[in-house]
């Protein structure tokens, strides 16, 4: 990522960084945009019980103390509710009790920067100096998807064009389809994450125009590091206090209170 | 609470510093605690406000919250102890029983301090931690009998030796603070509306008499579901009949039958198994009409009783520190693969 070269060149930054929004354990250590050590782990569902071990391992096998660590950047979902709450929650007090700056970042576009990561590193890759689009994609049951929308570029350009949200794959995957075909702009259009349960909505929504890749990906915290360090680096932090997940929606009976309050 | 330090004088490793965590359900809470026994603060967040809107406490919501207090409650309760994090020497969490979700958030949040400040972590038992809540305001004669009543627990639990839990009854269907909060909705009273099914039992001048329900004679265990339909019942042939229910001599009725069963019962338990002292706790033992009644039968039989105080009986992280210093003067700590466990068993948690 060329955006992690405005950094300060004078000072070193050391981010430790974790996700837990989808069914991947994710986390590493990042410095100076770059992966110092990660891991990545499926074999327990649930993530509250091997998180803090897998931390700890993961400092102490590369001689890191809570000293050394400038922020702590964690993915702030969406995702899973109860996934996101677990390292959000270590996020947070980690750093109150370390006194540490915390960095939350959108799962989504870590999930995406990942991808992108690893799609200019493989060889199918075309040079090419229109855009890309990469769509993450986490499964939110009913036909659902947590999702966005960023745009790459191999000169190193990475923005956001949609906000994260919960949409219906069908209806997104078909407006992103009628969008890159009349963007003559957009080389590019690649659908990343959990596809399994979405493969077939993504493909029923390619017509005869720009073509919809898939690329399934796991979560890699070493993007969710990456971003956490240029936020850092541009000064932002969270307030550890206030700082909660990012659901996206209101939980199923406050949305209920609220309908029941307008009359519907 | 001072002058009770003394038992804890011959904890093997002397003066230590607890913090505790319980959110177990809808009470954020953390406590610092010295030597098990003294509290230097108990700061509790409770939700009720927010959870009043939707009739009961929604899961999902309780979670949120949660992780929206979890640090200004930590911070508040060091401010509160006057204590900094490198006084801390272990951190004590609920690990169970709850609501998972909310469980979760107490659990990691207690798991990160332990890693942070390299420190003990020990898993408590909710239940365990009201008992103990006793031993923050008295000492605890063995072997004792505790009554537990809460919104989720109705127990009769046998200690026979310090830290040694034996359940000798359990309810069948609702607790009996559930059973509360239902025949109030049924009095059309707000959420939570056990307190206001006490206030109105104890002013009423009559009384609907209602059913007991004792079950099996050599049972100790409880089945309030029925009385629950009973006074449903009741208020169902009232209002057939043109009248309105007496309200207040329904209140009294149900009172009075919960209070004979579980009294009786936990007097039964204590002469069987030759109680030296009973012990009442859980939230439902803020009820007057329960600790007049338990009072006056321990007096009678000349055993001693203790309850704490309201606050110590609602869910606090204090009664949590209170059951984890058992676990701390026996060296007896939790990995940080601690699980949140939404059932999780007493009698294995005993020392």
């Amino acid at each position: 990522m060329k955006a992690v070269e405005k950094k300060n060149e004078d000072s070193a930054v050391t981010v430790l960084s974790f996700d837990t929004s989808t069914a991947a354990f994710a986390a590493a250590i990042v410095r100076n945009g770059e992966r110092m050590d990660s891991t990545v782990s499926f074999t327990e569902r649930n993530h509250s019980v091997r998180i803090l071990s897998e931390i700890k391992d993961l400092l102490s096998r590369n001689g890191i103390q809570s000293k050394d660590l400038d922020a702590i950047a964690v993915g702030q979902g969406p995702g899973s509710y109860t996934g996101v709450r677990i390292a959000v929650t270590v996020a947070k007090t980690l750093a109150w009790t370390w006194n540490k700056p915390l960095v939350g970042v959108s799962s989504l576009e870590s999930l995406a920067l990942g991808a992108w990561n690893s799609l200019q590193k493989s060889d199918e890759y075309m040079a090419d100096e229109r855009k890309i689009w990469i769509v993450p994609v986490m499964d939110a049951r009913r036909g659902q998807v947590y999702t966005s929308r960023y745009e790459a570029t191999t000169s190193g350009e990475w923005s956001r064009i949609d906000s994260d949200g919960i949409r219906l794959i069908a209806d997104w995957a078909k407006r992103i389809e009628e969008e890159a075909t009349t963007d003559s702009q957009v080389a590019e259009v690649w659908f990343v994450g959990d596809l399994a349960v979405h493969q077939s909505a993504i493909e029923l929504a390619e017509q005869s125009g720009a073509r919809l890749r898939t690329m399934s990906f796991d979560m890699d915290a070493e993007a969710v590091g990456q971003l956490g360090e240029i936020r850092f680096r541009q000064g932002e932090r969270a307030d550890i206090h206030t700082f909660v997940p990012n659901y996206t929606q209101l939980a199923e009976a406050e949305a209920k209170l609220l309908a029941a309050s307008r009359g519907e | 609470m001072n002058e009770q330090r003394d038992t804890s004088a011959d904890s093997p490793k002397g003066d230590y510093v607890l913090l505790a965590i319980e959110t177990s359900c809808d009470e954020t809470s953390v406590a610092v605690v010295r030597n098990g026994r003294e509290i230097l603060s108990n700061v509790i967040s409770s939700q009720i406000e927010t959870h009043k809107q939707f009739g009961g406490v929604v899961p999902e919501i309780a979670s949120r919250k949660h992780v929206e207090s979890i640090t200004i409650i930590l911070e508040e309760a060091l401010r509160e102890a006057n204590t900094s994090l490198e006084d801390i020497d272990a951190v004590a969490v609920t690990q169970g029983p709850g609501l998972i979700g909310a469980l979760l958030v107490g659990v990691v949040a207690a798991k990160s301090v332990a890693l942070a400040l390299d420190v003990p972590l020990i898993g408590t038992h909710h239940i365990a931690g009201h008992i103990y809540a006793n031993h923050l305001i008295g000492d605890i004669v063995y072997p004792a009998i505790a009554l537990v009543v809460s919104g989720g627990h109705t127990e009769i639990v046998l200690l026979e030796s310090e830290g040694k839990f034996r359940i000798i009854g359990r309810t069948r269907d609702d607790a009996v603070g559930e059973a509360y909060d239902k025949v109030a909705r049924a009095l059309q009273f707000p959420y939570p509306g056990g307190p206001y099914v006490d206030k109105l039992a104890q002013e009423a001048t009559e009384e609907v008499v209602l059913p007991r329900s004792w079950l099996e004679p050599d049972s100790y265990d409880f089945s309030f579901s029925g009385l629950k339909s009973a006074v449903l019942s009741e208020i169902n042939r009232s209002r057939m009949k043109g009248e309105s229910p007496d309200f207040s001599a329904l209140a009294r009725g149900f009172q009075q039958s919960v209070i004979d069963v579980v009294t009786g019962k936990a007097i039964k338990a204590a002469k069987e198994f030759g109680a030296r002292q009973m012990l009442l706790c859980g939230g439902v033992a803020a009820n007057r009409g329960l600790r007049e009644r338990l009072s006056s039968l321990c007096e009678e039989m000349g055993l001693p009783l203790l309850i704490p105080p309201n606050k110590l009986c609602t869910d606090n992280a204090a009664m949590i520190a209170a059951a984890a210093d058992l676990k701390w003067r026996r060296g007896q700590f939790s990995s940080l693969d601690l699980k949140a466990e939404p059932i999780l068993s007493l009698e294995d948690w005993s020392v």
